[in-house]
């Protein structure tokens, strides 16, 4: 078998050849990923620095409106609240198959699950059919940026993976502007154009049982216990669960 | 006591005793047996002798088939190498296990050497009938080792056809195309042709990392934000200016109302 002989070194030599080129390749790939990622971090770091000067800024503003018209004698009106976020109180059993359908659209599943949502009609319409199950408020900045970083996974075709790099999120949201942990915060915090993506890659946040307990799951929060809307509460329990 | 009735599910002869094979299906059965035959893992693990035979396809010339007395015919199975398995056919002579004895299937042997021969009425046929486990052209496990000569191998290629000629003898049959053309695997995954245009072997499989808590572990908080030091640095700093600032507010109108 003398061809075998001469066959043998050759593909060794051919192999060897493409071995080293794949290295080269591997190797560039490796310093342009290198550059890119310093100059993302750079990015980055102006864009965080904006946003919190942004969130100061709004602030201010606010207590200076107040101010004002207080001065004047009048009242300021805060804007209306553009987002929501909604904890599922009770568990799965004996739900009426409607209510039940509404929670799986909210991707709330679990009990103690919990979603951001934007208000507009249609989600309130969805909320007051729901009410005696959830309960809703309008989380504050620390409530957001709490949420995502120490419970935010993302979902990653369609898997649930943790938001342990940037890298994950520019992944998916690459193409809509948000390439990090402050960029997803700040288009959930001022319900930006790409919310309903922002917030869909969001897995529905699992958090746990309320320290101190709720009050009374069965009754509106009006009348003394847990469920609907209980406006800026919501963060207290937000801090209970997270 | 005697209880009456009849046997259960008693044997009948109206039991369908011959099954129909499709001619196609019984075609490619002898083909791939004759295939097998060339193959020499698959005669050696049928149990045939087959070491010293020189080549598996074994043909021999057409003079074999004059051949007329079998001792002669032992000869020339001795200098082909074909003896051994003979041999084995002959040793192996045994009573059969289990009731068949009674039904005149008394004694069991191995098979040894098939001959197939080309021309019809060759002498060899009486010539090698009586050398035990010889056989000439049966069913069973692929493999058989067997002796061509070389008339009969020549019309191989008539009777059955090549992949691209359908057969002469056998109206409109072609053999059986083969799954893989080639079937040397590991011949083919390591062949140039494949290998070059075959992506790198991805060596470093990523694992997931654990999740650290962000807001407890800075060095994580600085991965995903990097504005998160400075952010905190000047936290911290305004927040000591804070407090410096109300000491000295409350030191100034302490001071006073101790004067």
């Amino acid at each position: 078998m003398e061809k075998g002989g001469v066959i043998v070194p050759e593909s060794v030599l051919k192999k060897q050849k493409r071995s080293e080129e794949w290295a080269l390749v591997k190797k560039q790939e490796i310093e342009s990923a290198k550059k890119k990622k310093t100059e993302q971090r750079k990015l980055i770091y102006n864009k965080a620095k904006q946003y919190s000067k942004e969130y100061e800024q709004q602030e201010t503003e606010l207590i200076q409106l107040k101010r004002e018209a207080r001065l004047k004698g009048g009242f300021y009106v805060n804007p209306e609240p553009k987002l929501l976020f909604l904890i599922r109180i009770r568990g799965i059993n004996a739900m009426h198959p409607q209510t039940k359908k509404i929670l799986q659209l909210l991707r709330l599943r679990q009990i103690f699950n919990g979603v951001f949502l934007k208000v507009n009609k249609a989600t309130l319409n969805m909320l007051h059919r729901v009410e005696p199950y959830v309960t809703y408020g309008y989380p504050n900045l620390k409530s957001v940026k709490e949420l995502i970083y120490k419970r935010g996974y993302g979902k990653v075709n369609k898997q649930r993976i943790a938001l342990t790099d940037n890298s994950i999120i520019e992944q998916v949201l690459g193409k809509h502007g948000i390439i990090c942990m402050e960029d997803l915060v700040h288009e959930i915090m001022t319900v930006g154009p790409h919310f309903k993506e922002a917030n869909n890659f969001i897995w529905p946040f699992q958090l746990k049982a309320p320290l101190g307990g709720l009050k009374k799951k069965r009754n509106h929060y009006v009348e003394g216990g847990d469920a609907g809307n209980r406006e800026d509460y919501i963060n207290e329990l937000i801090r209970r669960m997270n | 006591m005697c209880l009456g009735g009849c046997i259960f599910a008693p044997t009948k002869i109206w039991r369908r005793w011959h099954k129909v094979v499709n001619v196609t299906q019984k075609r490619h059965a002898v083909v791939s047996a004759i295939a097998a035959s060339a193959v020499p893992s698959l005669v050696l693990a049928r149990g045939q002798r087959i070491k010293e035979v020189p080549e598996l396809s074994l043909v021999v010339s057409d003079s074999a088939e004059a051949i007329e007395k079998t001792n002669v015919a032992i000869k020339t199975l001795k200098q082909i190498g074909a003896y051994p398995d003979a041999q084995k056919a002959k040793d192996n002579v045994a009573i059969r296990p289990g009731k068949s004895k009674m039904w005149n299937h008394r004694y069991v042997s191995r098979k040894g050497p098939l001959i197939v021969y080309g021309t019809e009425g060759a002498k060899l046929v009486k010539a090698f009938r009586n050398i035990p486990g010889v056989e000439l052209a049966p069913g069973g496990h692929l493999g058989r080792f067997i002796v061509w000569t070389k008339s009969a191998f020549k019309k191989l290629d008539e009777v059955y056809g090549t992949f691209d000629k359908p057969s002469k003898k056998k109206k409109g049959y072609v053999l059986p195309r083969a799954k893989m053309v080639n079937a040397d695997l590991a011949r083919i995954i390591n062949s140039d042709e494949v290998r070059s245009v075959v992506k790198p072997i991805k060596k470093e499989i990523k694992k997931a990392p654990l999740k650290k808590n962000p807001l407890k572990n800075l060095n994580v908080m600085l991965k995903l934000n990097p504005y998160a030091k400075a952010a905190r640095r000047m936290a911290l700093l305004a927040e000591a200016r804070r407090v410096k600032a109300k000491q000295e507010k409350l030191d100034k109108k302490r001071k006073q109302i101790t004067k």
